[in-house]
């Protein structure tokens, strides 16, 4: 987890890797391709619009209405636009259930593939390569490294994005909530335990 | 405000810090690499598995290398592989 690990820079002298994003970007505004206005408006939507808190809406709906639970296991990718989410990273969307005898768990082996619609950006870790690689080979271990201790009688099941799709774990609704609205649902779920690395 | 505005604005408090993981840029240049990426995948009339290619390729290549990094250089690659550039970069002008 190199990326983590490094001192957090302001202002520091460009570095080369800045200096290829910086010409990079002059060039396509150049040629015409891009404007800075789009590029400041899809970095103002990733770091502001989307996020965890999208994810726990959903989550939260589908606590609260089983007819939406039902859509969303059936088809995510619609029920989730249903509360109006979607877009890149979010086109083929499966929403895996945890039960008393199954805890789901997702990675992407290959890259940092991740719900962007309802989940943000993904963290660093999960883009670390001891987490996409450990994850698939020994996921109990992993996950009780990351605080997340799944009962030995509790099966686990690691989904590996591939090409399209793109996974949400729908944890297991908290006892005690019976009361509880959808907001204040909402309120519970963290992204951790939507991508399967915490249990609620 | 309305209900789902205060639910919002609630949850945008508890989850924006950077421990929940919804900012993912620990520098201002990695914002705008994955803006262009959205963009330029956009504009090339590609699909988005056609730049996870490229980013599975630079991460294969060195695994030590700063995510970020990797994706610049698949983003560099992209844009070039859809022919929005010119062949020769000049977004590497240093390569000669």
């Amino acid at each position: 987890m190199a990326e983590s690990s490094q001192p957090h820079r302001h202002h520091s002298p460009t570095t080369p890797v800045e200096e290829r994003v910086e010409a990079l970007e002059a060039l396509l505004i150049e040629k015409g391709v891009l404007d800075p206005a789009a590029i400041d408006a899809v970095i103002e939507h990733y770091e502001h619009r989307i996020g965890p808190m999208n994810g726990a809406k959903v989550v939260a709906r589908a606590w609260s209405d089983p007819d939406y639970r039902a859509r969303l296991l059936k088809d995510g990718t619609a029920a989730i636009a249903e509360l109006g989410f979607g877009g890149p990273e979010g086109n083929h969307m499966v929403v895996l259930e945890n039960t008393p005898q199954i805890h789901n768990a997702v990675v992407c082996t290959l890259c940092s593939c991740y719900p962007w619609p309802v989940l943000g950006l993904p963290p660093n870790w999960y883009k670390s390569p001891p987490y996409r690689a450990r994850m698939v080979r020994e996921p109990r271990v992993v996950l009780a490294e990351m605080g997340c201790h799944v009962p030995a009688d509790v099966e686990i099941r690691v989904w590996d994005s591939s090409a399209e799709v793109r996974y949400l774990v729908l944890p297991e609704r908290p006892e005690g909530t019976d009361g509880h609205t959808e907001e204040d649902l909402a309120a519970l779920v963290t992204r951790d335990s939507m991508i399967g690395v915490a249990r609620l | 405000m309305s209900p789902r505005e205060v639910l919002e604005a609630g949850l945008a408090e508890e989850t924006v810090p950077r421990a929940n993981g919804s900012i993912a840029f620990d520098e201002p240049w990695q914002g705008r690499a994955l803006a262009m990426a959205v963009l330029v995948v956009e504009r090339s009339g590609r699909g988005w598995d056609d730049f996870r290619r490229h980013l599975i390729a630079a991460l294969g290549e060195d695994t030590e290398r700063p995510y970020w990094e990797s994706w610049v250089r698949a983003l560099d690659r992209f844009v070039r592989d859809v022919g929005l550039l010119a062949p020769r970069s000049a977004a590497e002008p240093r390569r000669s």
